[in-house]
């Protein structure tokens, strides 16, 4: 029996060795996708039925969870009667031993974080002092200790989200790791949670702020409360890095820090005109009057993004001194967008004399610059 | 001279002819079926390494950001009446905090516009606009008058007899630095906004320039030296036919059960998830389909916007915009989402459906045509050495070898010259890897997520792909040789007759997102 | 009895914020989405409605303007709650006649004091009308 089948095999094993090139090539490829489909199949019924467990256990947790919570934090009792450090909860509401699962615990920080993100004040409060008492930390601790990135970045987040302090030692050898997420994450994290120096790592970042950074640092910095708001222009004048100015600028039009003028006025003689448009965009959200001079002296000189600014500026800083200038662009410019921004920006000072002023320019000027008036004069026209 | 004529009418020259082709097509196979795997690994790469980098990001706070680019929705509408206000009040509500919609009515012949002014109480506005690109003339501009819907515009045009047409109007009047385009009747995902944004502003520079060293011009440090501009980003595309939607929303996802559309669903998973997904990970994405793309608006205006008379204008976009990054030595990336963001009804009839293939091909034909000089073009970088050669051996010419293919193999039949044994193996060989790489293709697109809801209904569409070589495919070479046909016959067609220029542009109601 | 209409999308603010008010002593309805939302509105006594800003079928500030085009509803209070924090978007929604808005994550008590404060008014400006009547 044995040695037929493996004479059939032998045999058939020969018969193979004398078969041309290319069809040996196409009975091994046969095999491999017949096997390859197969292992497919097993794996999509796999996760199937993986994903159906996890919906039932969630569907099973996730109301006791929320109920525990609602009991604990939001409905209780002493919410209003005492601090909240002095509150303490009922220990069987949380000592049940579903509790103790680690996959229990992955979902109720997760619960958490969500209420966290709806509520601070005292219920936010409590809600952090309910994750401390269950002792969640030491679980978000251990996924740093994960040699997967993206395990570490939970653990940041979670961290963070939850206002816990992290050690720099920790956290600062993350700042430079050469995975962006993870550096960036961990960046969030050290401003938010250092208490001396949050902003130290503007002095030390070599690498650029993404977009995307620049949004969640934003987010943070803005949010974070008993954060100490620096003088940003300290970065505008020193800094060597790029994003890093770029994004200081848009704090200091945020805080509207008018002492930083004079540093973003210094930024006007940079080479590159993108910056050079950003620097004017903040003077203009800055009102900086002072700026509106040397704005209308280097105008002729400047690249149609930083002439569009500069008109920008001027409607926002509206000192009605230039109303002059911006007719005269209005009017004899052969740009559709300088005379857009023209326009607007003389609509913006909305003085007695601006008004005169359009009156005046709808007399004189062509149809498609009245067209242009009425289009920026129309409150239904965000832009 | 005689022993010429011998070596032809003996029949050696014709024998090493076939020879030579057999070996050309084995070849040519070979290779074809080479590069879906390899791109069936690359696209689990790039998928993967997406779930990773967005599992922990947190998209909500671009929502809450003032920091978030604005995103014009740039929508055409044409003969819409029976659904369009929905679906424009269904585009109103994307989880997003700076954003316009821009419905483009192009030239409707029925109520659309009427419906539109009623129920989002609109009221004709002036405006003042720069044409940066061509379209039909504009014919009035609407707004709301309650503040609730101002993120609404209604655009009335004269009919351009094609979708790329409104699109440029949409674009000429929109005032934000990128915009989305889709279809109207499309059901787009609340967060398609935030999701497509977000490859716009975390692209990561790789390298760096040398640091320490301000640039002597300007006195900074060129840290961002290897930036890559995102200029476009897309995401996958399904069919809508199955699905229960409750006014614009979707309440619950289904494979189609119609023949076509259920066809469908698995093509474009497989085209989306294995092609764009795996052309994501080289940066060599070739289109970003028709029904749901962002662009930045700056490049895409550069370069020219869409070309009205082209049949495939959302590939000759990216095309152009590509070039156009090239041809400025700047650096530049396309990017792709995994995760279906788009829902669109697919053609149900025969008639529909070959008509919409044949556009395609029609389409592709063009584009290569137009674009000749990228071809194996050196200075296009991965688009002339990657893409269009992709798309010229295994897109163009994949039809035309196969179909040559076919009629050679019966040509061995006939004359009795086949091997069966062999031309058996091979045939089971072709098919069962191409079973494997669609069932593929359908394991990694449940690996972003849980699409459908039973287990059944995602065997019941791996099941398909056992179907598909013998009755879908035929069709598709079928209607792709007509394509290829049409290219022919009409440019020539349009040479003969000057006067007969709209027939570069035939009526047709509107075009369906190509996920090739 | 105070009725309030709580529209949300997250469930899980929804159901903390019905269970804070509920606590509270107000009598509560809730809606999860734009259709429900409109539905409620139509067809529902409350005095007070609160609602976010982005939700599926309909947003708040269609939400508001469909409160405030109703004469019937004269009476009712509107708070937007929203996590956003667009200048824009926030003086829109007090053009279109909210009465408050509070930026996502809110304090809970700080918005039980401005129901009470809005309640304190309204009442303060009907007793006045009802005086002036006489």
């Amino acid at each position: 029996m044995w040695s037929n089948l493996t004479n059939l095999i032998y045999s058939a094993y020969e018969q193979f060795n004398y078969l041309p090139l290319f069809i040996e090539i196409a009975l091994a490829f046969i095999f491999i996708a017949i096997f390859a489909t197969l292992i497919a199949y097993g794996v999509i019924l796999f996760r199937r039925w993986r994903g159906y467990v996890d919906e039932k256990r969630m569907a099973f947790i996730r109301p006791r969870v929320e109920e525990m919570i609602t009991e604990q934090v939001l409905l209780n009792e002493n919410l209003e009667k005492m601090q909240v450090a002095e509150i303490e909860f009922e220990p069987a509401a949380l000592n049940d031993k579903i509790y103790k699962k680690e996959w229990v615990r992955q979902i109720i920080i997760d619960i958490l974080i969500q209420y966290r993100k709806n509520f601070r004040g005292e219920v936010g409060e409590l809600l952090r002092k309910l994750y401390l008492d269950m002792n969640l930390t030491k679980d978000s601790y251990d996924k740093m200790k994960s040699l997967k990135w993206e395990r570490k970045i939970k653990s940041v987040v979670e961290l963070t989200q939850m206002d816990v302090q992290i050690s720099d030692v920790t956290i600062l050898p993350l700042t430079n790791s050469t995975n962006p997420a993870l550096r960036a994450a961990a960046r969030n994290a050290y401003i938010q949670l250092s208490k001396n120096e949050p902003f130290k790592f503007f002095d030390i970042a070599t690498e650029p702020i993404l977009p995307w950074d620049q949004l969640e640092l934003f987010k943070i910095i803005t949010t974070t409360k008993d954060i100490a708001i620096p003088n940003f222009s300290r970065w505008v004048s020193y800094s060597t890095n790029k994003s890093v100015v770029s994004f200081c600028l848009k704090l200091i039009a945020h805080y509207d820090q008018q002492s930083a003028i004079p540093a973003v006025l210094d930024l006007l003689a940079n080479k590159d005109h993108y910056f050079r448009a950003d620097a004017i965009n903040c003077l203009g959200k800055l009102s900086a009057e002072v700026a509106e001079e040397r704005l209308i002296r280097i105008y002729n000189t400047q690249p149609l993004a930083c002439q569009l600014e500069i008109l920008k500026a001027l409607g926002r800083i509206a000192s009605g001194k230039h109303l002059e200038f911006l007719k005269q662009e209005f009017l004899y410019s052969s740009n559709f967008d300088i005379r857009m921004n023209a326009a607007r920006s003389i609509i913006k000072h909305n003085t007695p004399g601006s008004r005169a002023l359009i009156d005046e320019l709808k007399e004189i000027t062509h149809e498609e610059n009245r067209l242009i008036i009425s289009h920026c004069q129309n409150p239904l026209i965000k832009y | 001279m005689k022993s010429i004529s011998h070596f032809f009418s003996s029949g050696t020259f014709w024998d090493i002819i076939g020879v030579l082709y057999q070996n050309m097509v084995f070849v040519y196979g070979t290779s074809l079926l080479l590069a879906y795997g390899l791109l069936a690994i690359m696209s689990l790469i790039s998928i993967r390494r997406y779930m990773k980098k967005n599992g922990a990001a947190d998209i909500n706070v671009l929502v809450e950001s003032p920091l978030a680019p604005g995103i014009s929705v740039i929508a055409p509408a044409f003969n819409e009446s029976v659904t369009i206000v929905q679906n424009v009040r269904s585009l109103l509500t994307f989880n997003y905090p700076k954003f316009e919609v821009i419905i483009i009515n192009d030239g409707s012949t029925d109520d659309t516009l009427d419906k539109l002014i009623l129920e989002f109480e609109l009221e004709h506005v002036d405006y003042a606009f720069r044409a940066s690109l061509n379209c039909m003339p504009i014919q009035r501009v609407f707004k709301s008058t309650n503040a609730a819907y101002e993120k609404l515009m209604v655009i009335d045009k004269v009919n351009g007899k094609s979708k790329a047409d409104a699109s440029n109007a949409g674009i000429n009047l929109s005032s934000y630095p990128y915009f989305l385009c889709t279809d109207v009747d499309c059901i787009l995902n609340k967060d398609t906004l935030l999701k497509l944004i977000k490859p716009f502003m975390d692209e990561e520079t790789t390298k760096i320039k040398e640091i320490g060293h301000p640039c002597e011009e300007c006195g900074f440090q060129h840290i961002v030296e290897d930036y890559r501009r995102v200029i476009a980003s897309g995401a996958t595309l399904r069919m809508v036919n199955s699905c229960e939607v409750d006014g614009g929303l979707l309440i619950r996802v289904r494979p189609p059960k119609k023949f076509f559309p259920r066809f469908q669903e698995m093509e474009y998973i497989r085209a989306f998830v294995l092609g764009k997904m795996g052309w994501d990970l080289i940066n060599a994405v070739p289109n970003v389909s028709g029904g749901l793309g962002m662009f930045d608006k700056e490049i895409a205006v550069q370069a020219g916007g869409y070309d009205s008379k082209s049949f495939g204008e959302d590939m000759d976009l990216i095309t152009r915009m590509c070039g156009f990054m090239k041809a400025n030595k700047r650096k530049y990336a396309v990017r792709y989402v995994p995760e279906t963001l788009c829902w669109t009804e697919g053609p149900t009839t025969l008639k529909v459906f070959g008509r919409q293939r044949s556009r395609w091909a029609r389409g592709l034909a063009q584009i290569m045509s137009i674009h000749r000089k990228i071809l194996f073009n050196p200075r296009f970088g991965r688009l002339g050495l990657i893409v269009f050669p992709y798309n010229f051996f295994f897109e163009l010419l994949a039809p035309l070898i196969e179909f040559t293919g076919i009629l050679y193999y019966i040509y061995l039949i006939v004359s009795g010259q086949i091997m069966w044994v062999y031309a058996i193996i091979l045939i089971v060989f072709v098919y069962t890897y191409s079973v494997m790489i669609t069932t593929l293709a359908l394991l990694w697109d449940q690996i972003t997520f849980k699409y459908y809801k039973t287990w059944g209904e995602v065997i019941g569409l791996c099941l398909m792909a056992f179907l598909e070589p013998f009755l879908y495919h035929p069709l598709i070479l079928f209607f792709a040789l007509k394509g290829y046909f049409n290219f022919v016959t009409g440019r020539k067609h349009v040479w003969g007759n000057m006067q007969r220029q709209g027939f570069g542009a035939q009526p047709k109601k509107k075009t369906e997102p190509n996920p090739a | 009895m105070t009725s309030i209409l709580i529209i949300e999308d997250d469930d899980i603010m929804l159901k903390a914020i019905r269970n804070i008010l509920t606590k509270a002593g107000y009598n509560v309805l809730t809606a999860k989405d734009g259709k429900e939302a409109f539905d409620k509105i139509d067809n529902e006594q409350y005095d007070i409605v609160i609602t976010d800003l982005m939700m599926p079928y309909a947003n708040g500030l269609e939400v508001v303007s469909r409160v405030r085009s109703d004469s019937r509803k004269r009476h009712v209070s509107i708070i937007v709650v929203s996590s956003v924090g667009n200048e824009e978007t926030i003086t829109e929604a007090f053009r279109l006649g909210a009465d408050d808005y509070l930026k996502k994550p809110i304090m809970a008590g700080e918005l039980l004091i401005r129901i009470k404060k809005l309640i304190e008014s309204r009442s303060h400006t009907s007793a006045k009308l009802v005086t002036k009547k006489k």
